[in-house]
């Protein structure tokens, strides 16, 4: 991030002209992968099969420990990439991403435990899962706007939380054991990489399309998008399942690779709060914020996987800065420092 | 989009327009386009909107006046769908609306500007139309869609700001992105919401084009306006609204030559104007209020007299340039502000006038230039420096605290001062206002337009200035409203207060000023005593004429 930065703060001399240009070059493909405005040329063309490469590179070269923390970003930038479509494209910042991404767990283990179902299928119903109880819950919290709404689906999460641990059909507190063994760990680093690859695509069109304009419109002011034709509950609803969908998914993947969950886990506000300080770190609203403000976070993580209690004074303390001084998260920064240097 | 063949006719909306095709299906179908009936909204006790009914004839533009408060804004809301009736009928095109919500209403055709505008902020002026486009035509070609808002754009006059967010709009800007955005969904119906307030002749001339080429292409427009220009010179028919009722209703002319609109709506100027006689009762009752207003802005200003020595003026300005990052706005600005003197700047829109009042406030620093407070330099000064020397900003669009309170908003100009201090400035102001006491404990932003700018002229007061500036405090009020404000502001300077008036109403600002300053491009381009100015053809050629 800091490359073109740096190669545009010093001056440029005559011995580094060649250099410079490369870097400029490189500088103006990432502000246009950030999502800068006015730059219509589509660089995640090319950008994001790179990556997506490189990726897939890491899932076949990668030891134990590249892998586990390949997982674990993988899921988490699919988390994050939902959470932003809904809070960062369409205004609507949820706290319940722990419901939905608990609900694909247990469908996932409650279908392949019951039913014998297939991984893939038991995969997409846990998805599918989430997206119903989108569904089912859109009436009532659509119903409030703005600060409300995020309260609102945090009391959902809440409930359905105190619910799977106090109601026993579903195992209660202890929670369930997946009858049968997950697959490797190349093999779930595997399908987490499919699953942000479908996420990315379904994105790139949220994002690019004609339906993002009605998202944002609805963000930036409800009333007036509705006085100028926008249905914003079918809009928002859109959004939600969509979110939704990709975290209930997110979620089976996660209880398949635990092989055992409970509900204090699964249904734990832990997550909710993880995804957030990723987006909000890296940039709301902005294309490439879930993927830096993931590998800002993980990073950390692993950096001071020594010092728990360290690493979570320091995550609050970050949060607390960049709330202050770069509300667009590091994407941001980078983007305006990027528009000062030129 | 029209399943309803009987207004197949009026299908071509396009910019090219039908206008003879229409003009020979609106002789044949003389049908009403739109019929309210008995609307009534309330707002807990109060009664917004008093059982109107209004009809509006397919081609017809209509016109809605009223003081500020009257109503007019949630008339709008209640035909648009942004607000619901508590009772009574809208039928438009045949069917009845009445509980539509504001989404299927547009769908319909029923296209509204917000008086505030409520532009997509962080999204292109493009994208602000598009959203419009694709909730219609969600499957439209592109290149259609996206010529469509150009071509919208360029009749609105905001081509130019096509790729930038909505944000960098100023205020003007902003009303002409309601409009456009309004236009982008190709209404049958236009509800314009105050579009032309704050706009000086030129452009106002420019309105009333489009507005004119628009009646073509929709098939009926109502305005609400405070320009009288526009009402007079678009509108077929007026309805006056006075305390949510419709109050008088008829040809525009006859209802502007009546004695009672002039009462209750045009004020005392506009009655001496048409004549001396009728309208004797009004003026009596205005000079009593001047006198009293006299008595309060004297009590308001003497304690606000700090001891000085200094023969410098207590403002000055020497060559200051400044601008927004790569935009150079103001390009060399000398000026002095002597003790007790109304100084007035005008101009037209964008010629930097607002940019002018934020380099005084603090708030904008300087690129060059001094600023001199009683012969000290204050450049760069931080705004609440700036305000501790005795300079009151009374800003361009109120900014009222919309969490506040009124007397909450009016306190916090006084937070330095001692309780029985404050009191005694709290009911300087009410005295002066008398509105603003009787809803002392409304939010600030529930009161109508004039209400609010009475509450933004008496926040600059309570901090007991010593040079206040008014930035544009006319913008969007009803003439009879403007009357009070100036006659308290008239009273403030006999009192003594030092003032400096940003303003663009050119008739107000002269019959008040010592001197004028025109500016132009940065730049003053006409200075002089106000008498001076008023002759000087310059004056005209400036603010009416285009400039370039």
């Amino acid at each position: 991030m800091d490359h073109p930065r740096s190669a545009f703060g010093a001056p440029p001399r005559r011995g580094r002209c060649q250099r410079t240009g490369e870097a400029g070059s490189a500088a103006a493909a990432w502000s246009a992968a950030l999502g800068a405005p006015n730059l219509r040329r589509p660089t995640e063309l090319w950008l994001l099969p790179l990556l997506f490469a490189a990726a897939a590179l890491l899932g076949v070269a990668g030891d134990d420990y590249w892998l586990e923390i390949g997982f674990r970003l993988l899921l988490l930038v699919t988390l994050a990439e939902a959470w932003n479509l809904m809070a960062g494209y369409g205004g609507l910042v949820s706290l319940g991403t722990a419901s939905f991404f608990g609900v694909g767990a247990y469908v996932l283990t409650g279908l392949v435990n019951r039913a014998d179902a297939p991984l893939a299928l038991a995969l997409v119903a846990g998805g599918l899962a989430a997206a119903a109880m989108a569904v089912v819950v859109s009436r009532a919290v659509f119903r409030l706007r703005g600060l409300y709404f995020t309260v609102g689906t945090l009391a959902l999460a809440e409930a359905l939380r105190l619910f799977m641990i106090n109601y026993n059909g579903f195992g209660g507190a202890t929670g369930l054991f997946l009858a049968q063994d997950p697959p490797g760990l190349r093999g779930l680093y595997g399908i987490a990489l499919a699953l942000l690859l479908a996420t990315t695509v379904v994105m790139t069109l949220a994002t690019r399309s004609r339906f993002s304009i009605l998202l944002r419109a609805v963000r930036d002011d409800e009333d007036a998008a509705a006085q100028i034709g926008v249905r914003a509950f079918r809009v928002k609803l859109a959004a939600f399942i969509v979110a939704s969908f990709l975290t209930g998914v997110a979620g089976a993947l996660q209880g398949l690779k635990l092989g055992a969950i409970e509900p204090y886990g699964t249904f734990g506000v832990q997550w909710t709060v993880t995804v957030l300080s990723i987006v909000v770190i890296g940039g709301q609203g902005l294309r490439a914020g879930p993927l830096v403000g993931a590998v800002f976070v993980v990073g950390l993580g692993e950096l001071l996987a020594d010092w728990p209690a360290l690493h979570l004074a320091i995550t609050g303390v970050i949060l607390i800065v960049v709330i202050r001084y770069a509300p667009q998260g590091l994407v941001g920064l980078a983007q305006r420092a990027w528009a000062r240097a030129r | 989009m029209t399943d309803d063949p009987s207004s197949d006719e009026y299908v071509g909306r396009s910019p090219e327009g039908i206008a003879g095709r229409l003009g020979a299906a609106r002789r044949s179908t003389r049908t009403a386009l739109l019929e309210a009936e008995g609307l009534v909204k309330r707002y807990g006790g109060v009664v917004a909107t008093d059982q109107v009914s209004l009809t509006l004839a397919r081609g017809e533009v209509l016109g809605i006046i009223g003081p500020n408060g009257a109503g007019k804004s949630t008339l709008v809301g209640l035909l648009g769908g942004a607000v619901m009736p508590d009772d009574g009928t809208i039928r438009y095109d045949g069917a009845d609306i009445g509980r539509l919500p504001a989404p299927e209403r547009a769908r319909r055709g029923i296209g509204r500007t917000w008086q505030i505008p409520r532009p997509f902020l962080d999204m292109t002026v493009r994208d602000n139309l598009l959203a419009a486009r694709y909730s219609l035509h969600p499957l439209a070609r592109r290149a259609d869609a996206e010529a469509a808002c150009a071509r919208i754009l360029e009749r609105c006059g905001l081509v130019d700001a096509i790729d930038l967010p909505a944000r960098a709009l100023p205020l003007l800007r902003r009303k002409r992105l309601e409009v456009a955005r309004a236009l982008a969904l190709d209404p049958k119906l236009l509800l314009l919401d105050e579009v032309g307030a704050g706009l000086v002749d030129a452009e106002v001339s420019e309105l009333i084009a489009l507005i004119r080429s628009l009646r073509s292409e929709v098939q009926g427009i109502v305005i609400v306006e405070h320009v009288l220009r526009i009402v007079r010179e678009c509108c077929d028919r007026l309805v006056v609204v006075n305390f949510g009722r419709a109050f008088a209703e008829g040809p525009t002319a006859e209802v502007l030559a009546s004695d009672d609109v002039a009462a209750v709506y045009l004020g005392t100027a506009h009655a001496a104007a048409k004549g001396e006689g009728d309208s004797a009762a009004v003026t009596a009752a205005a000079e009593a209020a001047a006198v009293s207003a006299q008595k309060l802005a004297a009590a308001l200003v003497a304690r606000a007299a700090v001891p000085y020595e200094a023969k410098a003026p207590l403002l000055e300005l020497r060559s200051v340039h400044a601008g927004y990052g790569q935009a150079r706005v103001l390009e060399g600005i000398d000026l002095k502000v002597e003790r007790g003197r109304a100084v007035a700047i005008l101009g037209t829109n964008g010629a930097g006038k607002t940019t002018l009042a934020n380099v005084i406030a603090g708030t904008l620093r300087p690129t060059a230039g001094e600023v001199l407070v009683d012969g000290r330099v204050v450049t760069g000064s931080a705004p609440h420096v700036v305000a501790g020397l005795g300079l009151a900003q009374c800003m361009e669009g109120r900014r009222i605290f919309a969490p506040l309170s009124v007397e909450e908003n009016l306190l916090l100009a006084a937070r330095r001062a001692g309780a029985a201090e404050r009191a005694a400035r709290l009911a300087e102001v009410y005295e002066l206002f008398p509105d603003l006491k009787a809803r002392r404990a409304s939010a600030g932003t529930s009161m109508s337009g004039g209400q609010q700018q009475m509450l933004a002229i008496g926040r600059a007061l309570m901090g007991r200035p010593r040079l206040v500036v008014f930035d544009e405090i006319s913008l969007g009020l009803a003439p009879v409203v403007m009357d009070r404000l100036y006659d308290a502001l008239a009273a403030l300077k006999r009192a003594g207060l030092t003032m400096l008036i940003v303003e663009q109403d050119v008739e107000r600002a002269l019959a008040l000023a010592d001197e004028v300053h025109v500016m132009e491009h940065g730049r003053f381009a006409l200075s002089g005593p106000a008498r001076a100015v008023r002759d000087d053809p310059r004056l005209r050629h400036l603010y009416i004429g285009t400039a370039d």
